[in-house]
């Protein structure tokens, strides 16, 4: 968004609670809406973009409460500085909890953050430094210029600018290396691993960071309330902002304000309405909540905020020059060398013994029928699978055991069979993620905006790889909205931004017209004679014999021929394992 | 802490781990079949139980009211979609059954047959708003992501108890054993009523395992939680695998309600607590292996009963800090990358 | 009808601001905060269904009562408060039922300065009295003199050893701290202290621990039924000594879930649980007779507790306040709620449901140890001790 659109909004932030005649329980609705809403923002960033479902929040933001209670109560420290402090030791036990508990994956996450979330909850009402069950009271009020601002409408102005400060926080992360790699988390994770994101690390950020946001809540609630005790704590609130989230659209950065308006309002009015429909004597709010909620979710599964406004595409600046192109290693040297490669699965041999080696300035197809082994034999070369016994060279170092992220620091690119696009992700924000390890920007410096150059250059050199292999058109589609044969070719245009020595690509023609393979192979042979190293599995045997210099065919596991494609049309191996195979 | 302790520990552990087992039972086979948490399963329970111990004072169960309401809203909803003979079954399920088993609990509670007829009936009673919750709100979400469902489980939870606080009141209540007997092996003394819920808790998981084993319902509804287009593929109706799953759950639920109603008072909103540790153990079997789930199931009982002995103001800290390390060593078992959505 | 249109409130709020005062000056509004679900249900309830008994006028002022159920939840009892507060510029808050919501809705108070009586038990809404807590005031005894009641009998009956196992809440924590408090006073030990979830489903880890310390009596310091699973499994394990349980127990369903398992089981309570076994010299007694009537019409025979009875007790301070605030200010006026606060300080010798009020600038409870009995359970039912 345009800086002048957030200079209003802070504008409104400071008039809007002091418009003379505003009823002073809707400015105390709106803290309550903001506090919800700042909280939710974490969670669109963890659970909506990196797919991590949390239910700790609410923990997170009692570490953070009762961290500012506890020294500015107990040491008389000003409640400014309980902000960093309370900040501080947030981050620190939100690493500490990310350490242990990101490596879970999917529910076993979800259960995990439970389990921290019912753990604190007692630890909180058990402990005597926070005053067990009972809390810590006679929490001041935050003060400027010995002015104490008990008045709800300094907060609503305290708690309104901090959430525009979280919205810009988030909205910059996301548009950034990192934010990348964080929306890979979700249905691109293998994708992302191939050019060398560390997902543990995007896991971590977006873990801390919704912890921040949370932190940031929790410092705003202990002075706004004044009295934290572990109530406002447990799991039961903790579901409640992922629930906002959810109704929201979790997905969205605007969701979380949504969704927790929604949730408040709605609270709200049914104190009002229900005791005409039901009578006073009869509690339903939590009954017609519950039904609002499902029906809401049955009418708009992906949150309110999708229903209510249209998807817009993120524009990115693109520099007029694309990152530096890396030098390539010398022309024949060897790029890429299997020896022995076996692999078992259970009583499967699936590969008994590949050696070949691959020279920079060389293109090899690696063929073979059906069930030869090719695709665990390319997993294993790209890292994705480990061999049980020989060895992975890359540009002469040892590389066998290496994980795919290892490899693609090393100048290994690959594409997959089957593409895997990060769905959320545009065409080129795809590439774009494909030239991570060419960015150095720090998520912090995202969020101060310090990475804007470097972006333009990498978008610069997505919108180059994108133009090389003839998909300039289709950059600010939704990637996933491609034919499967162009989101192939996206992923070697991913490939290449990561500026490899190393090509490895799965079976890029399949599902291409003609005209779009001619133009294909053009591009390899061009990335050749670049002096890139190609290796190509592939079906389509017209493409590969018009196109590898060399070919490595595989049956039964191990390599029965190797050799100049005219040569190898010739050997009988060869034809019986085709012919064989056929028959 | 001597001996007589430690067996008392243990087999009070493995009570309250063995309904903890039937939960998980219930919520694995939910979440495998329709990818739903199912968290009103805890409703479920705690409606059975207080069923089962009002309908000591003879008058028709209040849950009855629940079950033709939803009933009633079920078809409506489904009426809609529904034409010819699905519109036929829909009206069975959502309106003749629940109205039969209403009828007849009508009749036969005043006559207070015994312990075992008051189970029944509050098993008959309950047990259908599972898959009445289904057709409500579950089955309009089929196809929604794991976390929409999950938050659709918390409205549903959220409803339902607060209809469960209309109905039953705030206060618990207590059931009647099956049976006073106290069988004496040893230094432990097993009360009746623990020796029944172990029965039937093997019973249930024999019985799952016979119905997955050997009948044909039962490989269609595995056949679905493996593969769910797979199984559609081959012409397994795999809509009806999520009815079925839910009235699997719901019975399991509601028997289980039963068999805690006499071991300890029952609240409108206790089922919860029941039910997240059910959940626990779930996960902890991986969501997908039942013998794996009520083991752990188990576990978590037995490590609760200890630590309420040692140190009960941090009870739950224990048990649920402790599926940390279980679950970092299930996960780590399979460390490769995935693509999760 | 106990809450009125809102929405023409906020209609009149909207055009007016806060002209909505000026043109119900005649009018006392009352705002009450209550956990009428959740897990404090079984006595935000009948403290809510007491409110229709609450005076309808004082004086000339006619009273109006807006009642909001905060689900037993701290976010939404102070969400109340400021609604009761900013939307219905109420004069008066009553609420909430459990101490940690009330704590919480004090700096509320204090900030808006409108006076409020919560009907939580733990002292600590009140003590140690301080500038905020000026504007608090409490209806239910202090935990500190249910305790000393205790302790009292226990030396009387030469107990030495107490067992303690009580809720993992606020109110467990409370009772721990104040029964520490007046057993060491009194000499007696505390041979371990346990603690257990309402929503337990078994105590029989908490239990063992105690009776390995072989204590002579066990005190069970919980509120309603699920104060009776320590008692069952007690009495399953064959403990055979005396056993006593909070004031937080008073009601009929504990009695129902007890049975025979709380026979013999001491308590301390408000003389309000017996009060049709008290002298007909007490004074207490006819308040409290009166109030179960009324009740009773409402809501049928054998429905009261002592809950509502708290929830009658904060209008019965209001209503004996409020004539005295009146001379002062009209509703509404910051002047009538400072007044209103000051007249609630000045209360001396109110006889209330649960005993006779003395209030003090240091006391805002006020009670004496005519606000405690000894009951004991006896044949299903409460029995007066002497």
């Amino acid at each position: 968004m345009k800086p002048a659109i957030w200079l209003a909004l802070v504008a409104a932030t400071l008039v809007l609670p002091w418009l003379p005649g505003l009823p002073l329980f809707w400015v105390s609705l709106a803290c309550q809406i903001g506090i919800s809403a700042i909280i939710a923002v974490g969670l669109v960033v963890l659970t909506g973009v990196a797919g991590m479902t949390s239910f700790a929040q609410a923990s997170l933001m009692g570490i953070s409460a009762y961290t500012t209670a506890l020294i500015t109560t107990k040491l008389g420290i000003s409640p400014w500085l309980g902000l960093p402090a309370a900040m501080a030791v947030t981050l620190v036990v939100a690493f500490a909890i990310g350490s242990i508990t990101l490596r879970l994956s999917g529910h076993y996450l979800a259960l995990g953050t439970i389990a921290w979330s019912v753990s604190l909850y007692y630890l909180y009402a058990n402990l005597d430094l926070v005053g067990r069950n009972d809390g810590l009271t006679g929490i001041p009020p935050l003060s400027l210029f010995g002015q104490k601002l008990i008045d709800i409408r300094f907060s609503a102005q305290i708690i309104g600018l901090s959430l525009i400060g979280g919205m810009i926080a988030s909205l910059h992360l996301l548009d950034s290396r990192w934010g990348r790699a964080m929306r890979s988390l979700r249905g691109g994770a293998v994708a992302a691993a191939s050019v060398g994101v560390d997902l543990g690390r995007a896991r971590m950020l977006a873990f801390v960071f919704a912890a921040l946001m949370a932190a940031l809540a929790g410092w705003l609630f202990a002075h706004m309330q004044r009295v934290v005790n572990p109530t406002s704590f447990g799991l039961v609130a903790g579901i409640q902002y992922l629930l906002m989230a959810v109704m929201g659209g979790a997905a969205h950065l605007p969701g979380a304000l949504l969704g927790a308006t929604a949730v408040v309002l709605v609270n709200n009015s049914l104190q009002d309405w229900l005791p005409f429909l039901f009578g006073a004597g009869v509690s339903a709010e939590t009954i017609v909540f519950g039904v609002a909620l499902v029906l809401i979710l049955q009418a708009a599964p992906a949150g309110l905020w999708p229903v209510i406004a249209p998807r817009l595409s993120r524009s990115h600046r693109v520099a007029e020059t694309a990152l530096t192109v890396q030098t390539m290693p010398k022309l024949g040297a060897v790029a890429l060398r299997a020896s022995g490669l076996q692999r078992r699965f259970g009583g499967l041999v699936a590969v008994a013994d590949l050696s070949f080696t691959l020279y920079q300035g060389e293109l090899l197809g690696l063929i073979g029928p059906n069930g030869a082994g090719k695709s665990t034999s390319f997993n294993l070369l790209s890292g994705a699978d480990h061999p049980d016994a020989g060895r992975v060279e890359l540009a002469g170092q040892d590389v066998t055991g290496c994980t795919p992220q290892m490899m693609a620091r090393r100048g290994l690119a690959r594409s997959f069979q089957h593409a895997r696009l990060v769905p959320s992700l545009s065409v080129i924000e795809n590439v774009a993620l494909g030239a991570h390890l060419r960015g150095h920007a720090s998520p912090l410096s995202a969020i101060l905006r310090r990475d804007r150059d470097e972006e333009a250059h990498i978008y610069a050199e997505a919108a180059r790889q994108l133009a090389r292999c003839g998909l300039a058109d289709l950059a600010d589609h939704n990637a996933t909205s491609l034919a499967l044969g162009q989101q192939r070719i996206v992923e070697i245009a991913r490939a290449l931004a990561a500026g490899p020595s190393v090509l490895l690509l799965d079976e890029p023609a399949a599902g291409l017209r003609h005209g779009e393979k001619q133009s294909l192979a053009a591009l390899l042979r061009q990335l050749r004679d670049e002096g890139m190293a190609i290796l190509l599995v592939e079906h389509d045997m017209e493409f590969v014999m018009s196109l590898a210099d060399n070919l490595v065919v595989m049956d039964f596991g191990t390599v029965i021929a190797t050799g100049k494609p005219s040569d190898v049309r010739r050997n009988p191996a060869v034809i019986e394992a085709y012919l064989g195979g056929v028959a | 802490m001597d001996s007589s302790i430690l067996l008392a520990l243990i087999q009070d552990g493995i009570v309250s781990g063995a309904i903890y087992a039937l939960l998980a039972l219930a919520l694995v086979l939910v979440f495998a079949v329709t990818r739903t948490i199912l968290i009103p399963v805890g409703e479920v329970v705690s409606f059975a139980a207080l069923t089962y111990a009002n309908l000591d004072n003879g008058k028709p169960p209040a849950v009855l009211i629940l079950l033709l309401g939803l009933g009633v809203a079920a078809f409506l909803r489904g009426a809609i979609f529904s034409r010819g003979r699905a519109l036929i079954q829909l009206g069975v399920e959502t309106l003749i059954v629940p109205g039969t088993i209403a009828f007849a609990a009508t009749l036969l509670a005043p006559l207070q047959l015994g312990v075992a007829m008051n189970a029944v009936i509050a098993i008959a009673v309950v047990a259908p708003l599972c898959p009445l919750l289904y057709r409500l709100a579950f089955a309009p979400l089929a196809e929604a992501s794991v976390l929409v469902l999950l938050i659709a489980a918390v409205g549903t939870h959220l409803a339902i108890s607060g209809l469960g606080l209309l109905v039953f009141g705030p206060e618990g209540a207590r059931g009647v054993p099956f049976s006073d007997a106290v069988v004496q092996l040893g230094p432990i003394i097993f009360p009746g009523q623990a020796i029944c819920v172990l029965a039937a808790t093997l019973c249930v998981m024999g019985g799952l395992w016979a119905f997955f084993r050997f009948t044909l319902a039962g490989a269609a509804l595995r056949a679905t939680a493996i593969n769910r287009r797979g199984a559609r593929l081959v012409g397994i109706p795999t809509e009806n695998a999520g009815l079925q799953a839910f009235w699997l759950a719901g019975l399991i639920a509601a028997g289980s309600g039963v068999l805690i109603a006499p071991l300890t008072t029952v609240y409108y909103d206790g089922g919860f607590l029941i039910g997240l540790k059910g959940f626990v153990a779930a996960i902890v079997g991986g969501l997908a292996s039942y013998p794996a789930a009520a083991l752990a199931a188990i576990l978590v009982g037995i490590v609760e009963s200890f630590s309420s002995f040692w140190a009960s103001a941090f009870k739950e800290v224990i048990v649920f800090a402790g599926i940390i390390p279980v679950l970092l060593w299930r996960s780590l078992r399979h460390v490769s990358v995935e693509d999760e959505e | 009808m106990l809450s009125r249109s809102r929405i023409t409130l906020i209609a009149a709020t909207f055009v007016a601001g806060f002209g909505a005062s000026l043109a119900h000056a005649d009018t006392i509004k009352v705002g009450i905060t209550l956990s009428a679900t959740g897990p404090a249900a079984s006595l935000g309830i009948p403290e809510r269904n007491s409110v229709p008994l609450f005076p309808k006028k004082i004086g000339n002022a006619d009273v109006q009562y807006i009642v909001l159920d905060d689900g037993s939840d701290t976010g939404r009892a102070v969400a109340n408060t400021r609604k009761l507060i900013d939307e219905d510029n109420v004069d008066l808050i009553i609420g909430s039922t459990v101490t940690p919501a009330s704590l919480q809705m004090i700096p509320v108070v204090v900030e808006k300065k409108v006076p409020m009586i919560a009907a939580a038990a733990s002292g600590a809404i009140i003590a140690p009295m301080d500038e905020n807590k000026r504007w608090v005031f409490k209806v239910p005894q202090n935990d500190g003199l249910m305790a000393d009641a205790i302790t009292a009998h226990m030396a009387k009956a030469g107990i030495k050893t107490v067992g303690f196992i009580g809720f993992n809440d606020a109110y467990g924590d409370g009772w721990l701290a104040e029964f520490t408090r007046s057993a060491t006073a009194k000499g007696i030990t505390i041979t371990t202290a346990e603690k257990y979830g309402r929503a337990d489903t078994t105590v029989t880890g908490q239990i063992l621990k105690i009776m390995a310390t072989k204590p002579q009596a066990v005190l069970v310091a919980g509120s309603g039924t699920p104060a009776a699973l320590p008692a069952k499994t007690l009495k399953e394990r064959g403990y055979t000594g005396t056993m006593y349980q909070t004031h937080g127990v008073a009601n009929a369903e504990f009695l129902k879930v007890g049975g025979k398992d709380v026979e013999g089981t001491y308590l301390p309570s408000g003389p309000f649980l017996v009060a049709d076994q008290l002298p007909d010299s007490n004074p207490i007694k006819a308040v409290a007779l009166d109030y179960t009537k009324q009740y009773e019409v409402v809501y049928g025979p054998g429905t009261v507790s002592t809950f509502g009875a708290h929830g009658m007790d904060t209008a019965r301070l209001f209503g004996a306040a409020a004539p005295v605030a009146l001379t002062h200010g009209k509703p509404g006026t910051p002047e009538f709620r400072a007044a209103l606060r000051d007249a609630l300080e000045g209360l001396r010798g109110l006889v209330v449901d649960h005993g006779v009020v003395n209030m003090s600038p240091t006391d805002h409870n006020g009670f004496d140890e005519r606000a405690r009995v000894m009951v004991q359970i006896v044949n299903g039912a409460w029995k007066l001790q002497p």
